[in-house]
């Protein structure tokens, strides 16, 4: 059994930069490191300015940074696209409908790959 | 097949000492998540429970890793021992999986002759990881120093590290 990802590693990589609180808020251009804090214990959720700043930041992609609520989000979005994949089978085949059936059977099947370690 | 497949996803260890404890959180084969001291002052029991259970909260750990304090030769004090009973309680109700090593199954582990110092191995650690750990690597103690509130997270890195390779180990075996 392999337990799920953490919503974000940014207190690790910050860490690994040797950076306090208050200095990635100065740097994310927020008042106080307790902002900070909100976010590497999960309790606010960053909006896109914030994780492209961290992209920036720790030299990383959001994605990776945030691995657990992109996960999240992938497999939400896999969902739709299955949903949206059956709704285009109803519909009369042409080259540009099996083009997007194709494109929505590989959104839905990357939600449904393993983890990343 | 000799693929080495871990089981435990994420490792939490904690060592005690007289000012708090240190901690690691290790995830995946060997990524170090977290690290660090926590101090306590006051009820030290009771208070380095309790932040061993805000850290479970947090990282929601499958094993918790500590030294075994009834091993033979463990010179820790009654009240670590107290302590890592305390936590073992602890890990116990919230259905987690406590495993203890000893400090000679650590050095063990590190050392081929099972020789070494604390140092030695935090010098190993820190090579292992730098980014993590080269910065918190306390200068070689002298006799009339003290040792360093920083040697925690080593010796919570090395648990960690030794449960992760006994638990491969065992893992390639099965798989064979």
């Amino acid at each position: 059994m392999t337990l799920p990802h953490l919503p974000n590693y940014l207190r690790t990589h910050r860490k690994q930069l040797g950076l306090s609180q208050d200095e990635v808020a100065y740097l994310l251009g927020a008042v106080s490191g307790a902002k900070v804090s909100r976010y590497e214990r999960f309790a606010r959720g960053a909006s896109l300015e914030t994780a492209l700043a961290c992209e920036a930041i720790f030299k990383r992609q959001a994605s990776e940074l945030f691995v657990g609520l992109y996960q999240k989000i992938e497999k939400e979005v896999a969902a739709r696209a299955k949903t949206l994949a059956l709704r285009m089978d109803q519909q009369k085949p042409n080259p540009q409908t099996s083009r997007k059936r194709q494109t929505l059977i590989e959104i839905a099947s990357a939600g449904s790959k393993q983890p990343r370690s | 097949m000799n693929h080495t497949r871990s089981k435990h996803h994420r490792i939490l260890a904690i060592a005690p000492s007289t000012r708090g404890l240190g901690f690691a959180v290790l995830e995946g084969k060997a990524n170090l998540i977290d690290w660090g001291v926590k101090s306590a002052d006051g009820d030290k029991n009771a208070r380095s429970v309790k932040s061993v259970e805000g850290m479970i909260a947090f990282y929601q750990p499958e094993v918790l890793v500590m030294e075994d304090h009834s091993a033979k030769g463990s010179r820790r004090s009654p009240r670590i021992r107290e302590l890592g009973q305390q936590i073992i309680i602890a890990t116990s109700s919230r259905n987690i999986r406590a495993k203890l090593f000893s400090r000679e199954q650590v050095r063990k582990a590190f050392f081929a002759d099972g020789q070494g110092t604390k140092h030695s191995l935090a010098k190993l650690l820190a090579e292992r990881f730098p980014k993590e750990l080269a910065s918190r690597l306390p200068r070689k103690r002298r006799p009339w120093d003290s040792e360093a509130h920083s040697m925690d997270i080593f010796e919570a890195v090395a648990l960690a590290l030794v449960f992760r390779r006994k638990n491969e180990k065992r893992a390639t075996f099965v798989s064979d």
